[in-house]
């Protein structure tokens, strides 16, 4: 046999720290070095080897030792760009870092990829959505590689009970780029050693996943323009034709009746009523900022929540507890001043407020509980607050609720008249409202600030 | 002796005969050069990329100990570069290793002092060169330190036989001109896979089973002492270069490649040979076999150059490119300084198409090939070739650069999951909306992620344990006391001299955080002095806490990180206490990634005796949660990540604990602390319960069940 080879098979792994990328390179070197293919690979672990992005560069000859004829070959220990056969990425994000430093390209580049996210620190410290848009991420694999193929790594991983990186393995048999058989990697795992019955689960796992996505695949319908997949059908349909709001408007009344009663959930469809003639996008937005407003969180609806059954049993799945195992459940609870008042009836919080008003201290108080809701006396004291619910109509919280949410509406009517972007705008700003303590306190501050900055002198325009 | 990944396989390679095939990484097989080689005691501190070499040796003891060879974790790099004072006297090859540059600028005392009078035994230091891509340190070269010592400096050529080849040609060069080796190895180079062919390994002739009888003779010239340190400076350059030199030619250690263009020359460091190569093989002048139609000549050392050799390449070319990555150019302008002096009218083009700084990435050196070829035009060159290479990778970077235009959000390293130093941050965040802002001295080590986002801390980094020095002339100039942080590994690597005792001698009014995990985490978790006793058998178990006190530390509080209202009360305490004086707290958790991998063995066992285990972990009710993400911002731990709003009249996403959970406890702390919200809980499962557990457990459940709401159906 003589080398016919010119180049040598050329493959990268993203991965991060603690995924297991350095024991997915030694599986693949293991299986190279096995069938006598000359493989070289090396890594940028990482800063401590935790949590950041990793990567992992492996260049096979793949052609056998012996055709060599004792000539050294000289093998790159970094990817270029537009030189990457294989590109997988255990993570979404990653794939489109490799994308963007050109090392995905038309030409050459099989891309596998998870379309599962691992958010970052900066995505998700955003106090909205900070997520980065999935469909950029995809639009750009599918259109800057050769081939693709783009799964949950993570769903299949979950499911086969074994690790990522052993799925991504498969995945990367499956692609049929790597310059031998699936065997080789079979055996390549077996000589890591270390949960070796797991690995192959995994293994096999991502092999037929990748296999009946490629199988699905029209043939030549690869790289370039005029693919429509699931995913971008759904993003059109949502940006094209926006849900009639009755969906939300059925959800709606069953939470209000859920939160307090059905003549509750009565006022939410009286408030709704202006709005019936108002432009679509008014009444989406108003529909469900008014229901999010009328099921304001107070301690009441905490304890309402932390006693459904669903949420034991979903608990216990969660922690893996067999039939006969207790699990205990702590609640976090610190009420300060404000939330407390918002459950007593309204002359008794006025009068506490105004007394807490030069006191400080009172101000500052907060009453810290650990309860412990799996045992008979928790339960029943959450069970009592929920039951508060009766009264929610007297106290202090739930007049001051109404007040603010007619004047909003109010706003929004008036607008809605004229202008029907400003009363999207100004029913939209109820998102700043959100939170419990000083997270609320922020959040009321902000909508205050907006309304003060933006509705007022937009209102006053309106009008005159 | 690492706690995060065991050897054996390795140590079993270590012990390959001539002939046989060593298959692993490339710092392994610089250790296996080392057996190979002789040498007689090996040292060094631990610091990526090189910890493996000493991580290794430690749990090869058993072969060390059959060799006769003397292995010593060092206390920091000082003591590692003074250890090879031992081959001044003595004819043992000594190797010590760590991460440079910050190792070798800690070790520059001893090594300045070891370079003077200069060695007998080889003496070799084997540098991790921390630069570029995945980099953790300041961005500096190991040459110049090398350059202004007197001790050579290698930068192999990336390929693991000829590294090995390196090492054992290190030890005869030092040998040969009396002078110290370095040998610098990229993080890449140190990470390689591939193999090479061992020889047997050689013990040691002087080693710990045969000693010398007598010490060595009283020699003045041996001492780094006036009046003969100004005869050794003279002699570095009168006799160890010249011998260096000879011997460098000699035993070709550089490499010559020949090439049809023979007008032209590229002269490259060892290290960026095969990345080179790639980048000819792309313009279409080299093969995969490294046959390459430019002549090249490889500096697999990069000190001392030989004057011969580049004069003897030099003549006849018109002009030649130097591959010399950072700055200053010290090669460059070495090599311009030899042609000038012998009258040789070659160019040397350099850093005038090669980018000033930085690292030279294969872009990087396409590119300046492409400059290069461009301003030379040599004869019986196309240069439409290179010119369409060129074209396409500058289309392939701008379609990547056009498919997604936008910033990625960045990924950095950040505290692991259940992590004992996060608490503290979380802690002093909580406090800014109490005192506000105070300066914040930060440290090496895994609390230096704290820099990063969500907590964003530090005002400075001085170095390993320089945090407290570093903040003696900030305090007196701040209303508010500063802050101080450092880990348990820089404490005893430098903290205790520089820091502590500098305070305590100045009287500083400063607050010292020691985050006391029991090991050098960020490295791969190497035991400490402070380690626990009896984990392992080599951690003597020295204490931080008494250490301070016999020193008499006015003010000192040790407290449970993940308590975070009490973390918070003592660092106010700290902060308004009208005790004068150094105050100490010692934040106290053992890093998790050491205690999770402990415990799993511990747990395994005692399920399977059938015997009683809890096991918590922390959840979030996503009904409950407002999607507001403060919990995140007070925090930033892995599992504690995002998911869709289940409910439908919500946009933002929910917080929701992954199962990564090891149930440490801090978002529950955090929320509490904070006030944040009630949509945190535990949940503890209890595994193997006992009889009376099973019935209180079936009696609250039945009890519970008979309380529930029907009416309240859950969404």
């Amino acid at each position: 046999m003589t080398g016919a080879s010119t180049r040598p098979v050329t493959l990268l792994i993203a991965a991060l720290g603690g995924e297991g990328g350095g024991v997915l390179t030694n599986w693949i070197v293991n299986a190279a070095q096995a069938v006598g293919l000359p493989v070289q690979a090396t890594s940028i672990p990482g800063v401590a080897q935790r949590t950041g992005a990793t990567t992992y560069y492996i260049e096979i000859w793949p052609d056998s030792l012996e055709t060599l004829g004792g000539r050294e070959l000289v093998l790159a220990l970094s990817p270029i760009p537009g030189e990457v056969d294989i590109m997988a990425a255990s993570e979404l994000l990653e794939a489109g870092r490799a994308i963007q430093s050109g090392l995905v390209t038309p030409e050459r580049t099989f891309l596998i990829s998870s379309t599962h996210r691992v958010y970052t620190t900066a995505e998700k410290m955003k106090p909205d959505d900070g997520r980065f848009d999935v469909a950029d991420l995809l639009r750009a694999a599918r259109n800057r590689s050769r081939e693709n193929l783009l799964l949950d790594l993570e769903g299949i991983a979950r499911e086969s009970g074994a690790h990522m990186n052993s799925v991504l393995l498969g995945l990367i048999a499956a692609s049929g780029k790597l310059p031998f058989g699936e065997d080789s990697l079979r055996a390549g795992i077996r000589s890591e050693g270390k949960a070796s019955d797991a690995n192959l689960r995994g293994f096999e796992a991502g092999i037929s996943a990748g296999r009946a996505r490629l199988a699905t695949r029209v043939p030549g319908a690869t790289g370039g323009e005029g693919k429509s997949t699931v995913d971008e059908l759904l993003d059109r349909v949502r940006t094209d034709y926006p849900d009639a709001p009755r969906q939300e408007l059925e959800h709606a009344v069953r939470r209000l009746t859920d939160y307090q009663d059905s003549a509750y959930a009565e006022l939410y469809l009286e408030r709704l009523v202006p709005f019936r003639q108002a432009a679509p996008e008014v009444l989406a937005s108003v529909a469900r900022h008014l229901a999010v407003r009328m099921s304001y969180e107070d301690i009441i609806r905490v304890a309402q929540a932390k006693i459904r059954p669903g949420r034991f049993r979903a608990i216990r799945a969660e922690t893996g507890a067999g039939a006969d195992e207790p699990v205990a459940v702590t609640e976090f609870f610190k009420p300060g001043l404000n939330e407390i008042c918002d459950i007593l009836p309204v002359g008794l919080a006025r009068r506490l407020l105004k007394r807490a008003e030069s006191r400080p201290d009172q101000q500052a108080f907060k009453m810290s509980m650990l309860l412990r809701t799996t045992t008979v006396w928790g339960f029943f004291r959450l069970r009592m607050l929920a039951g508060i619910r009766r009264w929610r109509r007297s106290t202090f919280r739930f007049q001051q609720e109404q007040i603010a949410i007619e004047s909003w509406l109010d706003e929004i009517r008036q607008a809605a008249s004229t202008n029907a972007r400003l009363a999207v705008e100004i029913a939209e700003c109820a998102r700043l409202i959100k939170g419990y303590g000083a997270t609320h306190a922020r959040g009321t501050d902000s909508f205050r600030r907006n309304k003060e900055a933006l509705i007022n002198p937009s209102s006053g325009d309106t009008v005159s | 002796m690492s706690t995060e990944r065991s050897f054996a396989r390795e140590v079993k390679s270590l012990r390959l005969g001539a002939g046989e095939t060593f298959y692993g990484e490339g710092i392994l097989a610089v250790t296996k050069g080392l057996l190979q080689a002789g040498v007689a005691y090996v040292g060094g501190y631990q610091g990526a990329p090189v910890s493996h070499l000493l991580d290794v040796l430690v749990d090869a003891r058993e072969l060390m100990d059959e060799m006769g060879i003397h292995v010593e974790t060092c206390a920091n790099e000082a003591a590692a570069g003074a250890m090879l004072g031992a081959s001044i006297n003595y004819p043992l090859r000594g190797a010590v290793t760590w991460k440079s540059i910050v190792g070798t600028n800690v070790a520059a005392d001893a090594l300045s002092n070891l370079s003077s009078p200069g060695v007998m035994g080889g003496a070799l230091i084997i540098v991790g060169e921390d630069y570029g891509e995945g980099a953790s340190v300041i961005q500096e070269r190991t040459l110049a330190m090398a350059m202004k010592s007197g001790m050579w400096l290698f930068d192999p050529r990336p390929s693991l036989p000829n590294i090995v080849d390196m090492v054992e040609h290190g030890f005869a060069l030092s040998e040969a001109s009396n002078a110290p080796v370095m040998m610098q190895l990229r993080i890449r180079a140190c990470h390689l896979q591939g193999s090479f062919t061992a020889r047997d390994n050689r013990h040691p002739v002087v080693n710990t089973h045969d000693r010398l009888a007598e010490p060595a003779t009283f020699n003045y010239s041996h001492l780094a002492h006036p009046p003969v340190t100004f005869v050794q400076e003279k002699l570095k350059v009168t006799e160890r270069l010249p011998a260096a030199q000879t011997y460098i030619r000699e035993h070709g250690l550089n490499e010559i490649f020949p090439g049809d263009l023979k007008r032209i020359g590229i002269i490259v460091q060892g290290g960026l040979y095969n990345t080179l190569i790639r980048r000819l093989v792309g313009l279409g002048l080299a093969d995969q076999f490294g046959a390459c139609r430019i002549p090249l000549l490889v500096l697999n050392v990069v000190h001392p150059l030989a004057d011969g050799e580049i004069r003897e390449f030099c003549d006849g070319k018109e002009a030649v490119l130097v591959l010399e990555e950072g700055n200053p150019e010290y090669i460059e302008f070495q090599i311009n300084t030899i042609l000038r002096r012998a009258g040789l009218p070659t160019r040397i083009h350099g850093k005038d198409v090669m980018p000033v700084a930085g690292e030279y990435t294969a872009v990087a050196i396409q590119e300046g090939l492409s400059a290069f070829l461009e301003a030379v035009t040599p004869s019986g060159l196309d240069l439409g070739e290179v010119r369409k290479a060129q074209t396409r990778m500058l289309e392939v970077r701008e379609g990547a650069a056009a498919a997604l235009p936008m910033d990625l959000p960045p990924r950095p390293p950040i505290f692991c999951t259940g992590c004992p130093e996060r608490p503290v941050f979380s802690a002093i965040k909580l406090l800014e909306s109490d005192i506000g802002k105070v300066h914040i001295s930060a440290d090496i080590g895994c609390h230096a992620l704290a820099t990063f986002e969500p907590f964003s801390m530090g005002n400075s980094i001085l170095g390993y344990g320089m945090s407290l020095a570093s903040a003696a002339a900030v305090a007196p100039f701040q209303q508010k006391r500063s802050l101080s942080i450092m880990g348990d590994g820089g404490f005893w690597h430098n903290g205790l001299a520089t820091g502590v005792i500098g305070t305590l001698l100045n009287e500083g009014d400063s607050i010292l955080i020691i985050m006391e995990n029991g090991y050098s985490s960020a490295t791969g978790q190497q035991y400490i002095p402070s380690s626990a006793a009896g984990k392992g058998g080599r951690a003597p178990g020295m204490e931080i806490q008494s250490t301070l006190e016999a020193l008499g530390v006015p003010w000192l509080r040790r407290v449970r990180t993940y308590s975070v209202s009490e973390m918070m009360a003592a660092i106010k305490e700290a902060l308004n206490t009208p005790t004068a004086g150094l105050k100490v707290i010692i934040a106290d958790g053992e890093c998790q990634l050491a205690r999770q991998r402990r415990l799993r063995d511990e747990v395994a066992g005692r399920l399977s005796r059938g015997e009683r285990v809890v096991t918590p972990r922390f959840g979030v009710d996503s009904e409950l949660c407002t999607g507001d993400h403060a919990c995140i911002r007070l925090s930033g731990c892995p599992s504690l990540t995002l998911a869709p709003n289940p409910d439908p009249l919500r946009d933002d996403p929910v917080t929701e604990v992954n199962n990564a959970c090891v149930g440490c406890g801090l978002c529950g702390e955090v929320a509490h602390a904070a006030s944040l919200c009630p949509s945190f809980y535990r949940a503890e499962r209890t595994q193997n319960p006992s009889r009376t557990e099973r019935l209180t457990n079936r009696f609250r459940r039945a009890v519970i069940g008979w309380m529930q709401p029907d009416g309240e159906r859950p969404l």
